[in-house]
């Protein structure tokens, strides 16, 4: 999923200052998963935004609501019979339905209220790791199932660096050395000869080239 | 004699509920509570609610895991100058972790409030003792009689008509009894909305 955090409210109350009508809109996939804009962050930031409102002196409405999804078009059209009450949009979604809105509605400003901040799994409740960069050319097959790109602080492609002590890495003592869960985990399956394949450099054209990476699906299409 | 000399927990909580009565009070506590804390049944809940004549309103929860930041922040927009949660003590929870987890989320809220500008204080959590049979009357006169000297929350402004819920006797008056209906409209809405978000 994607993960994101939610700005800091000063920094959020500076961008919405200019409008007085304001629609705070939430996102209930991938960013409530992990607690930044599903309804019930968006049911408090709204609450904090209007109090502090008032406690400014300011006239102005804010409301809220949840769309299951900001980066599908079906979901956002749900708010076609009340976007026109609105200034602005302040959403928490992540930047892919930030821009969706915005793409849906271009007369409105769609301000973002979350930093999107990377494919994370939720390792246990309330925390969320980064262990894919989503780099186009998946090769978790020659690796145990662990990805030395996203959880190796060197990024090592061709075995551990000789760093890390009692399995743990050298540059970030709180995490685990990922070559060492590479090797424990090939052993572990009898397949430890992958690892005397050299991997050559990495082709990043498959992540950032030029511009932004499509998918084109004729079968989906209508 | 020796009552009176030394006044038990019990007394002491009336003698509290007493001398707040008499200042007429413009504070108005919101307190979530565990329902597994001594003193907390409904007959209960009513009785103190009637007592404090709206300067206490109550919600009971299963656990005090129960609670969300979103509870302490609505009932602090909409008609509450301070919310707390008395829970039970973190080893006594019947479900483990519900106190613990309580405690974190009021942290939580308090961090919202100071990034807006108003006072951590006015959101709270208490430990009650669930052998204590008086537990919840005391520890609630105990907690009006401590937030007293924050004094109404800057949310309302300096006018006490703005807030919807004062919960003031109405007498004949056919305006303030539509204010009261109004704020205990709020305090629905909001335990409606508490229980919508539980489903979700």
């Amino acid at each position: 999923m994607i993960t994101g955090e939610q700005k800091p409210i000063e920094e959020i109350r500076g961008m919405v200052e200019p409008y007085k009508r304001i629609l705070v809109l939430g996102c209930n996939s991938c960013v409530a998963e992990c607690a930044a804009g599903g309804e019930k962050e968006t049911g408090m930031l709204a609450s904090a935004l209007r109090m502090a409102a008032k406690m400014a002196g300011k006239e102005s409405v804010i409301q809220e609501r949840t769309l299951d999804r900001q980066c599908v078009k079906e979901f956002i059209i749900r708010i076609d019979d009340i976007v026109d009450q609105y200034d602005a949009i302040l959403s928490l979604a992540c930047g892919a339905g930030v821009q969706a809105v915005g793409d849906m509605y271009p007369e409105v400003p769609v301000i973002p209220a979350l930093n999107t901040e990377f494919l994370g799994e939720t390792k246990e409740q309330g925390y969320w790791v980064e262990n894919c960069l989503g780099c186009g050319d998946c090769m978790l097959h020659q690796f145990g199932g662990v990805c030395p790109l996203a959880r190796c602080s060197k990024q090592l492609m061709n075995g551990p660096c000789g760093g890390s002590k009692g399995g743990v890495c050298e540059v970030r003592p709180d995490l685990p050395c990922a070559w060492q869960e590479i090797i424990d985990r090939l052993e572990h399956f009898g397949e430890l000869e992958r690892l005397e394949k050299i991997v050559p450099p990495k082709n990043w054209s498959k992540k950032n080239s030029s511009g932004p990476r499509r998918i084109v699906r004729e079968d989906q299409k209508r | 004699m020796l009552l009176l000399l030394c006044p038990s927990r019990e007394n002491l909580g009336g003698k509290v509920r007493a001398e707040i009565m008499k200042k007429k009070r413009k504070f108005t506590l919101a307190l979530f509570h565990c329902q597994n804390i001594a003193g907390s049944s409904e007959r209960e809940r009513q009785d103190m609610e009637r007592e404090y004549d709206g300067s206490l309103r109550l919600f009971p929860l299963p656990c005090s895991g129960r609670l969300e930041p979103l509870h302490l922040m609505k009932a602090l927009e909409e008609f509450a100058d301070a919310a707390y949660v008395i829970a039970c003590p973190v080893s006594g929870c019947r479900y483990h972790e519900g106190s613990a987890r309580a405690r974190k989320r009021v942290g939580r809220t308090a961090e919202i409030l100071a990034e807006i500008g108003l006072e951590k204080d006015r959101v709270g959590i208490v430990e009650a003792d669930r052998v204590d049979a008086e537990s919840l009357a005391v520890l609630a006169g105990e907690l009006l009689a401590k937030l007293d000297r924050l004094g109404p929350s800057p949310v309302f402004g300096r006018d006490s008509k703005e807030r919807p819920d004062r919960g003031e006797k109405t007498g004949s008056n056919p305006r303030s009894a539509a204010r009261n209906r109004r704020g205990l409209k709020a305090g629905q809405d909001m335990v409606a909305e508490m229980y919508r978000l539980e489903q979700r």
